[in-house]
């Protein structure tokens, strides 16, 4: 081999050499990418389906025993704020947040069932009727219930509490109740069941760098449910015409008595605060009953948005001091649009603030972004939409 | 010797991650794809297709679900769409969508900036009845679907078809 050769050789080695090295460095960036933005669409598709899975089943109510169908037609099953715990948003003046959602409905169980007694305000013992649908009482339980479970009342007076069964037997149970004590009276004959609940709400805390998609579980526990979240927001579309009578006589068993939302008391009669005859959602004009909520124009088929103004400037349910008091436009509620965004959660793989990065990070290069993720969907919860 | 084994870990390398990226993008592409599907499922499941209280049948056939808010007119809302609604965009039953979701377009061909086309299809359940009603939505990302837009409509890898049953409910 001569000289000459040996140095071609040599050049060409350490040509190939360098356009080797060249790709490694691009090729090591791309290997730490790759598996965080797998991670980032698998926590996109947990929140997604966490979120759908809840709001989907909101508004179910009792279908056993004393039924009384969709929670809609007595109270708001979908909240956009903090609804329950220690300290709801309505104790505060809070009635809609944008980056909040409570939900309830009823659990697939046999716990269903209505008051064998009053429960008067403040009141923690439990006395249920018993229709066939409630397995045997025994010493540790009544109506299917046991110590821990969630419990539902509420009346067709738009009157409702959570309560958690404390001890359960013999015949009654001993209720708790989160936060100050209840306030609402319940005759014999309002319902009570098992119910689900939550509050889906974002946590965003930019001094720590903490984002996340939290659930409350409706009691005491608030727990993420998927990191780096950083952006979530709820949309709401509903109705556009106003509760009308179904034609129903109002003192006739069962109904529904409206097309959605609690049916009036007979003319004549008198519920909580409001005029004799009236509720929340009607009044009464010469004698007869008329819807108090106003049509939102529309074709009367096609759902509108449902914004903060028109879910915070009332008529109230049950009346304007309850603690537990909704709009009656919460009642309009079809559907639920839901706006998620996710982030990679390594700032080295998130570039500068912008389009592709709501949260900027410390990426420099294009091998390194894993860019946010963001989606938007709907949910029609099934139980709002049983006449559509 | 040594410089050729090199070339050959480095390019099996290089295939890995070409194999790496493409599989998380047909991923990408799958989850935001069912997410669009489920939308517009969605979105056609809160239409109205009932019965009200005096009996008479309550079906919404003009809401426009392709514009945002969604129009009560101009739309084809549950029309039966024509049996290839599915296999060719049909104005009426498709959609364009950006890459973040949003709709920008709603004619037989896609906008530059559309990403993804979502087509669905209503047909009743039993010929010829006003019973319940066959929902399926299909999303692509794929321009040419070639023979998968043929016959009963395949699903190429990062698409998603889904369907539903909705039926007429009285109040």
């Amino acid at each position: 081999m001569t000289l000459v050769e040996l140095l071609v050789s040599s050049l060409i080695t350490i040509a190939i050499t360098a356009a080797l090295l060249g790709l490694a460095d691009p090729a090591q960036q791309i290997f730490q990418a790759q598996p965080e933005a797998s991670d980032l669409q698998q926590r996109l598709r947990v929140s997604v389906d966490s979120l759908q899975k809840d709001l989907v089943m909101a508004g179910a109510g009792t279908y056993a025993g004393p039924s009384g169908g969709s929670l809609n037609y007595f109270i708001a099953p979908i909240l956009p704020y903090h609804a329950f715990g220690d300290a709801p948003d309505p104790t505060q003046g809070t009635f809609f947040r944008s980056d909040a959602l409570s939900f309830l409905y009823v659990a697939s169980a046999p716990s269903q069932s209505v008051l064998g007694a009053p429960l008067p305000p403040g009141t923690l013992d439990l006395r249920l009727a018993a229709p066939p649908n409630c397995p045997a009482p025994t010493a540790s339980q009544l109506c299917g219930l046991t110590a821990g479970d969630r419990l539902l009342i509420f009346d067709e007076g738009s009157q409702w509490d959570v309560f958690s069964i404390d001890q359960a037997g013999m015949g009654a149970a001993l209720l708790q109740h989160r936060g100050a004590p209840s306030v609402a009276s319940y005759e014999s004959g309002a319902f009570v069941a098992q119910v689900r609940l939550g509050t889906y709400h974002l946590h965003s805390d930019d001094a720590a760098k903490v984002y996340r998609l939290m659930r409350h579980d409706g009691w005491a526990t608030d727990l993420p449910v998927v990191d780096d979240v950083v952006a979530l927001q709820f949309q709401y579309f509903g109705e556009t015409e106003p509760p009308r009578l179904t034609g129903t006589p109002l003192d006739e068993r069962p109904g529904p008595w409206t097309t959605y939302g609690p049916a009036p008391p007979l003319v004549g009669d008198t519920r909580g605060n409001w005029p004799a005859g009236e509720n929340c959602t009607f009044l009464v004009v010469d004698g007869d009953h008329a819807p108090r909520l106003g049509t939102l124009g529309g074709n009367g088929l096609t759902h509108v948005e449902l914004t903060a103004g028109m879910l915070t400037d009332g008529p109230w349910c049950p009346d304007g001091v309850a603690p537990n008091r909704f709009d009656a436009d919460l009642l309009r509620i079809r559907k639920v649009r839901v706006r998620l965004r996710v982030q990679s959660a390594l700032a080295s793989l998130r570039g500068p603030a912008g389009p592709l990065f709501l949260k900027g990070g410390t990426a420099r290069t294009g091998y390194r972004y894993v860019p946010d993720l963001e989606v938007q969907f709907d949910v029609t919860p099934r139980n709002l939409s049983l006449g559509r | 010797m040594a410089t050729l084994v090199m070339v050959t870990g480095v390019l099996a390398m290089a295939q890995l991650i070409s194999t790496a990226t493409a599989n998380n993008l047909v991923a990408r592409h799958s989850t935001v794809a069912t997410i669009l599907a489920e939308q517009k499922l969605e979105q056609l499941r809160g239409l109205a297709w009932g019965i009200d209280a005096a009996g008479a049948l309550v079906s919404d056939l003009t809401t426009d679900t392709t514009t945002v808010p969604e129009s009560p007119v101009g739309g084809t809302g549950l029309q039966t769409s024509p049996s290839t609604a599915l296999q060719r965009n049909t104005p009426g039953y498709v959609d364009h969508v950006s890459a973040v979701g949003r709709i920008v377009g709603r004619g037989a061909q896609a906008p530059p900036t559309a990403v993804y086309t979502r087509r669905w299809s209503v047909e009743p359940a039993l010929a010829g009845a006003d019973g319940p009603l066959v929902i399926q939505v299909l999303v692509t990302a794929n321009r040419d679907r070639g023979r998968a837009d043929q016959g009963n409509v395949g699903r190429l890898p990062g698409e998603a078809r889904i369907a539903t049953v909705k039926a007429r409910k009285r109040q």
